[in-house]
């Protein structure tokens, strides 16, 4: 079923910090997530202060490998939008880093609907690794671990603009 | 075939460390990048006796001929296996020896860990029997995941879980179960 509408990608900025509490908040959304669910928009704003506005501005070395990971708030799941978003990410990091060879990404063993929206990005599923992670301090987790390495096919093109 | 132990490093074994760290032509058994020459003094005291897991892999009561560290990731519950060992004794079991001692003690001293894992290039055979002999198991080939010497390499992972079961030593019979 295909979103209606489409699917853009920018940077975040401090600002976003309400909307990111929106589904950083939802434990439905950050279930399959390392850290705990954020209760208060200070998380959000510090995450975004501290961890990504930082890492956006990381082009200190250029490795071939990264990993992608992602969250939908829940009230829009079920469209396709994950699966957009990927496509549209992984398009514009393979353009934006010409060093860069393989992203990957790991999904929940009990998460099929996050394999499903690698498997419908294109990416290559490698097998299963367990007791990868460990969630919120509980047993550690068996995780699927997909790729996407330059000329593996055609990311799927847009419907999606990337804009910064 | 010697019995193959595990003890601490310390400085004194700064000499026998260059019978592997010194030969060119050694490349670390499982580790991504090409095994880096390091002055053995300096490492031995700032990367060996600081490490929460390395250990030196020693023949029958006589010195180092390899290393063997564990080393926990951002993960908890994850640890990386990375071994070396001088060319001499390759070829005669060493590593699958000294594996298999790293497996039944490294899961009680590392507080945490359920996960040893390897990465190991899809072409270093003789690593990869090493790892299967010593119990570990294949989850996946991990593809164009580094490059080594200008090379973008394949690698094949590897891991054993604490409550996997380890694999009996081959030169020991024992009658009771």
């Amino acid at each position: 079923m295909e979103a209606e509408g489409y699917v853009s990608l920018r940077e975040f900025t401090e600002a976003d910090a309400e909307a990111l509490l929106e589904w950083a908040s939802d434990p439905r959304v950050v279930r399959f997530q390392r850290r705990d669910a954020y209760t208060h928009v200070d998380e959000a704003r510090r995450y975004i202060i501290d961890h990504v506005l930082p890492f956006c501005r990381t082009r200190g070395t250029a490795p071939s490998a990264a990993s992608l990971g992602y969250l939908v708030a829940r009230a829009h799941w079920g469209r396709g939008v994950a699966t957009r978003a990927v496509s549209a990410a992984a398009e514009a990091v393979f353009a934006e880093w010409p060093w860069l060879v393989r992203l990957e990404a790991i999904a929940d063993v009990e998460n099929p609907a996050s394999q499903r929206v690698l498997e419908k990005a294109g990416f290559t599923r490698e097998g299963v690794l367990r007791r990868y992670v460990v969630l919120k301090g509980r047993p550690s987790r068996d995780v699927v671990m997909f790729s996407f390495v330059r000329g593996d096919g055609e990311v799927k093109p847009a419907e999606v603009a990337t804009h910064s | 075939m010697n019995t193959v132990t595990l003890r601490r490093f310390d400085l004194a074994d700064a000499d026998a460390m260059m019978s592997w760290a010194s030969d060119p032509v050694v490349t670390a058994f499982l580790n991504r990048e090409p095994y880096e020459p390091v002055e053995p003094i300096a490492f031995i005291r700032d990367t060996v006796l600081p490490h929460p897991w390395f250990r030196a892999i020693c023949l029958a009561g006589d010195g180092p001929v390899g290393e063997v560290s564990v080393t926990p990731t951002e993960d908890r519950c994850r640890a990386e296996l990375g071994i070396t060992l001088a060319r001499a004794h390759w070829g005669m079991g060493v590593a699958t020896a000294a594996l298999k001692r790293v497996l039944a003690t490294v899961y009680a001293d590392l507080d945490g860990v359920e996960r040893v894992e390897a990465l190991v290039d899809v072409d270093n055979a003789a690593a990869r029997r090493a790892l299967e002999k010593a119990g570990f198991q294949q989850e996946a080939v991990m593809r164009s995941y580094c490059v080594v010497k200008g090379l973008l390499r394949d690698m094949v992972i590897y891991s054993f879980i604490s409550t996997d079961p380890l694999v009996e030593r081959t030169m020991h019979v024992s009658l009771s179960s």
